[in-house]
């Protein structure tokens, strides 16, 4: 999995790719995250358009990374998940957890 | 019984992509279109998380077998470890409001939402051993027609 931060204003745009899976992608969000919180970002947008799947790892540290963001006083949004991904979060129920966005114009305003 | 392929490999998460690329692929092999094939791949991995994280509890020295069986009607998958076995029927429901938020707890229902049938099994003395199967849809009676005229 790739991940390349980008800043709008007070807000983080994290564009993912590839697959948030078990001992590679799982390590890498939460990685990308912690730095993100530790700076001091409040606002961070995880936008999901590149990812073509994720595991129970994957969808474990994407909830992990909500509270984690929650404990901080922070707001973690998703943007564009796709098939497959869209797929998991309606299975898993966590699309009624999270705030998902399809354009990022109104995901970025949404703070 | 059709084409049998078994693979035997050390408790080591760093295989886990080895045994999603094969299932994937001997799973469009069998005709399976690409999105159930990445169905049967991602039931399999938890499967095989499984087995070396609670089965094996990631003793590298402890064997993971991994079976494939496939026919014109259904693929089949067998994923057995060495371990001391574990209580599969003690997996909450990760839907319930409760579990919602929870980091874990998802395998075994991924498992079962992306294929047709799991089936846990204790071998006593030798471990446990889960089958996943997926039945092979005919295709409709138009697409078997122009298959033909290829």
């Amino acid at each position: 999995m790739k991940a390349s931060v980008r800043h709008h204003g007070k807000v983080t745009v994290v564009d993912l790719s590839g697959k948030i899976t078990i001992g590679d992608g799982d390590i890498k969000l939460r990685e990308t995250v912690n730095a993100l919180l530790d700076e001091g970002r409040r606002a961070v947008i995880l936008n999901l358009i590149g990812v073509s799947y994720m595991d129970s790892a994957g969808i474990g540290e994407l909830v992990a990374c909500y509270k984690r963001a929650a404990e901080k006083g922070a707001k973690l949004k998703l943007l564009n998940p796709g098939g497959k991904v869209q797929d998991l979060l309606v299975l898993t129920r966590l699309q009624e957890i999270f705030e998902i966005y399809r354009d990022e114009r109104e995901a970025l305003t949404s703070f | 019984m059709g084409d049998i392929v078994k693979l035997q490999l050390h408790s080591r998460i760093a295989y886990v992509d080895l045994v999603h690329a094969m299932t994937e692929e001997l799973a469009r092999q069998a005709r399976f279109p690409k999105p159930a094939a990445l169905d049967i791949a991602l039931a399999v991995r938890e499967a095989f998380i499984n087995a070396v994280k609670h089965g094996n509890s990631m003793d590298d020295a402890k064997l993971v077998e991994v079976e494939f069986e496939r026919n014109a009607s259904r693929f089949r998958v067998w994923v057995r470890d060495q371990g001391p076995g574990f209580d599969w029927e003690k997996t909450a429901d990760p839907r319930d409001e409760q579990n919602l938020v929870r980091t874990s707890g998802r395998g075994i229902f991924f498992m079962k939402s992306f294929v047709d049938s799991v089936i846990f099994q204790n071998l006593p003395g030798r471990g446990t051993q889960v089958m996943l199967e997926k039945k092979l849809e005919a295709p409709a009676r138009g697409q078997a027609q122009s298959g033909r005229h290829r």
